[in-house]
């Protein structure tokens, strides 16, 4: 092997180049994608894996909760072809329930690298794709108890042999699912994805040598770990803990789910405790361990490494903690369908743990769900639609300012809402209004920022799924801020009748329909009593908050009628 | 004729002339309070006499700066009722995830300067709630009482049936002819409702301070007897009227950088290559763009300022990656002991740590006069001298000292990292479009692009790279070659073999005739003009669509079998897959409307014969190339004095007035019988 040689400069050249590939590998997948799960939501994520299962790098933009966990994925298909088991021209695809821990819709794709010969690495990705057979369609199902009727499971298998399609799995894959036609287009898109990410990193190593980009790789970790470790120091030593609940699991409404975290910095080290999670529960409200994992290295990374690039060695210094059976570490043959559902609580949870050791770092509580819905059926012709959205809902108020409206969930990241109008385009719905939802947004020195409402009117009969938590624990505030306005679905039948809805599956629904979501505000941050009166003045003049709730939640008299304010009230 | 470009960028006013039949050009400090004195002066020190002029073209950051600034004018918007804060909203994405404080893009007006009007229009183009008088009339009463300059109006589905914002359009113009009212169907028929009324307020924005610049410009032109024509620079690579300028200032976003792709393409045509990357780089900037048959490719879609927070446009524009590397970007070592340089720029003031301003930060320029690649004496035409010793405390305190590096070592790495960010930008127009770059070559210009271009050529295996003449005011050359350009465009959603021919032929009717009277209204003969249409095309079920050019409807209608083989072929490019069988669905259609400028006069010099104006000698300098320790002695050449058809073998430095070209040993230069120079990288 060559020797390495490597330099502050070579380093630098290797660093830009193994994120610029995996940038390149998502902007395959995702401009030729055919599920708005991929193209509108980047429900993805794309990565080089080196051949001990490690992130090498990953995309930017992608999911955050989708953090260094390819490996696990790829380490499986090691283990079962051992390293001189794989070929040039080889693809796997790989999403089983155990070993990935998340819902089998999330199917990873990875392809060798090979450099003269040798194995140098993996490039791999992840994607959601639309439907993967079994009894669930759309997001929002809680009808599931156990993996295998959530559809269909494939570990580590080899969909092209040394460039050899397996036409017998691709054959299995059609029969099983629902939407085949975009799931094999969307498989397309990232087997592409990953003979682009293999070849580049191929020609990285042909004219960097191996031993040079290994030594690089290590190095960059090494200042990741470094920064990382430069953060937990600042941190008082402790041990914080903090409960939250989630409203239920969707099958028993009636009992709620413990999320209790126990954090401890001790030096330069961070450990995140789920001893006392909740236990697995029936229906499909449950994560392997890498949704724990995920959970606990999304909210490490907010807070020690919020701007690198993701790698491996941001996290080396978080220990996770999490023992088998807890609803993020499920025993098989648990339901996964709903594995992220909890996980932006469960972060706002560890925040929270921590927020008495750094108050100027802890923002107040999220909206805290996934916030979206699914609408299925069929059109005249029997062709299937699917429509699925994503919401924003308000972010907690902040030690310096107001929280963000509208914003997706801090597992989501760059995830987008589906324009109105494209909605309108490819479904048979009306979109009757999508705007901020006032007074949503909890009271404060620093205000939480609103949630939306999004009312829609069915066109055609069809059913839908409504998933929408934390009633129990609302958004909270953060020193004396009040809670945000948690989520609601509103039904309004075509007879007048109307119901309100935190939870339901296959909902049916009539041509008249309507359903309007609310998704929750921000916590509020600080005694309301303390914010600024023009920022309150402010907020009335734009309908952000109404004088009742600015008298009722702030002890605030609004300077008369405002002009602006009253014309909004005429015209809304 | 007598044909001037300028180009107002940041730092420096570049003009371009070709008068009385010989090209002349300037290069003067950029005058931020009152631009058109800038022009003045650059008009001056090209000794160009305005009333001789006949056509002034003209690129400027004024609606960029407008937007990036927030310096707009107070602006309200109408929406649909229900729809209010569509605006506010956006896509609710947080593109720095894990930012627990990020904000969202800011809107450009506040929430309580917006009027729902009760009005509903369908996917299909069907009215399913009219627009009624009374609520006509409320609506323009509201914004007759809201003391607003300007007024946008997004209504939603308007791109398939703008009757509702027509009405609202026609009777704001009534009622108050003085306010700049930008209606979204206009300027953008396509759906995606935030996307659009972002654009839609951009250009209502940022309309009345652009308006009011482009006609103080036409004031002070016509009081110093200019009787010609003004044409202004677009984003999409074409120039428009005034008139049009004053209307659309919003595609007037990226009015500079394309012009010098322009240039660059034309460059490539008469050279004879196929696909070439041009590479420009300035004071704060590197910008790459894939050229291929003469032309840069046009996109649609574009964020104003920051990526993760700026202002969504949806327009066509020159597809350029734009890196925050350029000769004013900073070095700085961070808390772990990286290195890194950019996206932080020094700007002209107080400028590099060589201009003895008292700037302290080491920056590029600064890195390239260390390593003996720039002249101190020859900077800007000898127009200012540099200080070495300042650059060298400057590298030493803040990047050689923290790293125990020496200080040409620092030097190199600060250069070298540089290239590497720059090639990156490179490699996203080539090697990330499936284009090898072997296969290409570089055309590069600005101020500092000959001087790292040949260094970022070798990143990737380019193996050519041509120094055009006048690399470093190649802008606002480009801009003498640009044509008339407006890109039209309508939804039309259906599936390739069923859809209705009449249908289809209706919405190339219309785009025709909106092509047209746009034309008619510039004074340019329909007949002269080039109209080009293309569909947007996707395998039903994709959201991305590619552009596929079409030359009627009937491509689109019955088996389509050659529209199907240019998508399939193009998708394959692009993604490295298709799927021949699968069903295609077209979304839009698009309308390239040009008209090729009557003249041809910036191209002809272009190819002109190439004769040298100065006999300077030979002298000989220590430059650093790849050992930072070992200094190579190097000959140091004046262009001008070179001449055509000589050969020249690195390692050599060629200085102009402008710009300083540095040659790497055993590459090659030749220089061309027209006087540009072609460098072949010996790899």
């Amino acid at each position: 092997m060559t020797k390495a040689t490597t330099d502050p400069i070579t380093i630098e050249v290797v660093r830009n180049a193994v994120v610029a590939y995996a940038d390149e590998m998502a902007d395959v997948l995702s401009k030729s994608a055919y599920n708005m799960m991929i193209y509108e939501v980047r429900d993805y994520c794309c990565g080089l894996i080196d051949t001990e299962g490690r992130m090498i790098s990953q995309n930017r933009g992608g999911l955050p909760i989708f953090l260094a966990d390819l490996g696990v994925a790829v380490e499986d298909g090691i283990k079962r072809y051992g390293l001189d088991g794989f070929a040039e021209g080889d693809v796997l695809v790989m999403n089983h329930g155990h070993i990935c821990g998340q819902h089998l819709n999330n199917v990873v794709v990875y392809a060798p690298c090979f450099h003269d010969g040798e194995l140098i690495g993996f490039a791999a990705n992840r994607a959601h794709w639309v439907d993967i057979g079994g009894g669930r369609q759309g997001f929002g199902s809680n009808a599931t108890t156990d993996i295998y009727s959530e559809g269909l499971q494939m570990r580590s298998l080899k969909i092209y042999d040394a460039g050899k399609a397996n036409e017998t799995l691709l054959q299995i894959i059609r029969d099983n699912i629902r939407y085949p036609d975009a799931s094999l287009g969307d498989l397309r898109a990232q087997i592409a994805s990953c003979q682009v990410g293999a070849r580049r990193f191929g020609e990285l190593v042909g004219r960097y040598s191996r031993a040079t980009v290994d030594e690089c790789v290590a190095t960059i970790w090494a200042q990741a770990d470094r920064q990382v470790r430069s953060v937990i120091e600042k941190i008082p030593d402790g041990t914080y803990s903090a409960t939250s609940f989630l409203d239920n699991d969707g099958r028993a409404l009636d009992k709620p789910l413990r999320i209790k975290v126990t954090v401890t910095v001790a030096g330069a080290r961070m450990s995140v405790d789920f001893s006392e999670m909740n236990p697995q529960v029936d229906g499909p409200l449950n994560s392997g361990r890498s949704g724990g994992i995920a959970a606990a290295r999304v909210a490490f990374k907010a807070l020690t490494s919020p701007n690198l690039d993701v790698n491996e060695g941001c996290f080396r210094s978080l220990d996770v903690v999490l023992p088998e059976g807890t609803m993020l570490s499920a025993r098989p043959p648990a339901a996964l369908g709903q594995w992220s559902i909890a996980l932006p609580t469960v972060i706002d949870t560890i925040l929270k743990a921590l927020a008495p050791a750094v108050p100027e770092m802890i923002p107040a509580a999220h909206k805290g769900d996934m916030g979206g819905c699914s609408f299925f059926g069929f059109y005249g012709d029997g062709s299937r639609f699917l429509l699925m959205n994503i919401f924003g809902g308000g972010w907690g108020g902040r030690p310096h300012g107001d929280g963000a409206s509208a914003s997706v969930s801090v597992c989501q990241g760059d995830v987008r809402n589906t324009p109105v109008e494209l909605q309108e385009i490819k479904y048979p719905f009306v979109i009757e209004r999508h705007m901020l939802r006032p007074d949503s947004g909890g009271a404060g020195r620093y205000r939480g920022g609103l949630g939306v409402e999004l009312t829609y009117r069915v066109l055609r009969a069809c059913k839908g799924n409504i998933n929408f938590d934390r009633t129990v624990t609302p958004p909270w505030g953060l020193d004396g801020g009040k809670e945000g306005a948690v989520s609601l679905a509103i039904i309004e039948r075509a007879d007048g009748r109307t119901e309100n809805v935190n939870k339901a599956t296959n909902v049916a629904f009539e041509p008249g329909d309507r359903v309007t979501f609310l998704t929750a505000g921000g916590g509020g941050y600080g005694d309301p009593r303390e914010r600024d009166h023009g920022l309150l003045q402010s907020d009335i003049e734009k309908g952000l908050v109404s004088t009742e709730a600015a008298r009722r939640d702030y002890g605030f008299a609004a300077k008369g009628e405002s002009q602006p304010a009253m014309r909004m009230a005429a015209n809304s | 004729m007598n044909i001037v470009g300028v180009d107002i960028g940041g730092t420096f006013t570049d003009l371009v002339g070709y008068v009385g039949g010989h090209i002349v050009t300037s290069k003067t400090s950029t005058v931020p309070a009152d631009p058109t004195k800038g022009i003045a002066t650059s008009l001056d020190l090209a000794g160009c006499e305005t009333g001789s002029v006949d056509e002034l073209l003209h690129g400027s950051t004024i609606a960029i700066n407008t937007v990036l600034e927030r310096k707009g004018a107070r602006t309200a918007l109408l929406t649909t009722t229900g729809f209010r804060d569509v605006y506010a909203i956006g896509r609710s994405n947080r593109i720095e995830a894990f930012n627990l404080f990020f904000e969202r893009p800011e809107p450009l007006m506040p929430r309580d300067l917006t009027f729902e009007v009760r009005e509903r229009i369908l996917a299909t183009g069907e009215v399913l709630e009219p627009l009624d008088e009374k609520t006509l009339d409320e609506a323009v009463a509201w914004v007759d009482g809201m003391g607003v300059e300007a007024v946008a109006v997004c209504l939603l589905h308007a791109y398939v049936n703008p009757e509702h914002e027509r009405r609202i359009g026609a009777a704001l113009r009534q009622r108050r002819p003085d306010l700049f009212i930008t209606l979204s169907h206009e300027i953008l028929r396509e759906y995606r409702e935030y996307e659009r009324t972002s654009t839609t307020v951009l250009n209502a924005f940022v309309g009345p301070r652009v308006g009011g610049y482009l006609r103080r410009l036409d004031g002070y032109l016509r009081d110093a007897s200019f009787g010609g024509k003004v044409h202004i620079m677009r984003s999409n690579g074409g120039v428009m009227s005034l008139r049009l300028a004053q209307e659309q200032p919003v595609s007037m976003m990226e009015s500079g950088p394309v012009a010098g792709m322009i240039g660059a393409g034309r460059l490539s045509k008469l050279l004879g290559l196929e696909r070439c990357v041009g590479f420009d780089m300035g004071g704060t900037t590197a910008k790459s763009s894939l050229l291929t048959g003469g032309a840069p490719v046009i996109e649609t879609g574009y964020v104003i300022g920051d990526k993760a927070t700026g202002q969504p446009m949806q327009l066509p524009v020159v597809d350029i990656v734009e890196v925050g590397a350029g000769g004013g970007s900073i070095a700085w070592v961070d808390k772990t002991g990286g290195l890194h340089v950019g996206p932080k720029s020094v700007g002209a003031d107080p400028g590099p740590a060589c201009y003895g301003k008292g700037s302290a930060d080491p920056v590029v320029t600064d890195a390239d006069l260390l390593l003996g690649r720039i002249n101190p004496r020859r900077f800007l035409n000898g127009g200012m001298a540099l200080d070495v010793e300042a650059a060298r405390r400057a590298m030493q305190e803040k990047v050689a000292g923290p790293l125990a590096l020496s200080v040409p070592q620092a030097a190199h790495g600060v250069v070298r990292i540089a290239d590497a960010a720059m090639s990156l930008s490179v490699r996203a127009v080539s090697v990330n479009k499936g284009v090898d770059p072997r296969d290409t070559a570089m055309i590069a210009f600005g101020g500092a692009g000959p001087l790292h271009a040949i260094s970022i050529a070798r990143e990737i295996f380019i193996p050519t790279v041509v120094i055009p003449k006048l690399p470093g005011t190649f802008s606002a050359l480009g801009m003498l070659m640009a044509s008339w350009r407006q890109d039209f465009v309508q939804t039309l959603i259906g599936r390739v073999g069923d859809l209705q021919a009449s249908h289809a032929e209706e919405v190339f009717a219309e785009l025709a005739a909106a092509g047209r009277d746009q034309l008619t209204r510039d004074g340019i003969d329909p007949a002269t003009a080039d109209f080009r249409y293309y569909a947007d095309l996707r395998y039903v079920g994709q959201e991305h669509a590619i552009s596929i050019p079409v030359e009627s409807a009937a491509l689109l209608t019955g088996e389509a079998r050659t529209v199907r083989d240019r998508f399939d072929r193009e998708h394959d490019k692009r993604y490295g897959q298709s799927a021949p069988s699968e069903t295609m669905e077209v979304v839009s259609l698009r309308l390239v409307l040009t008209a090729a400028r009557s003249d041809s006069l910036a191209e002809q010099w272009l190819s002109q014969p190439w004769t040298p104006d100065s006999d300077a000698g030979t002298e000989h300098r220590d430059v650093v190339f790849d050992d930072p320790e070992r200094p190579v002695k190097t000959q140091i050449l004046w262009r001008n004095a070179l001449k055509a058809g000589a050969r020249i073998v690195g390692p050599a430095v060629i200085e102009e007035p402008n710009s300083t070209i540095l040659i790497h040993p055993d590459d090659e230069v030749r220089v061309t019988d027209a006087g540009h120079l072609v460098v072949t990288l010996k790899y």
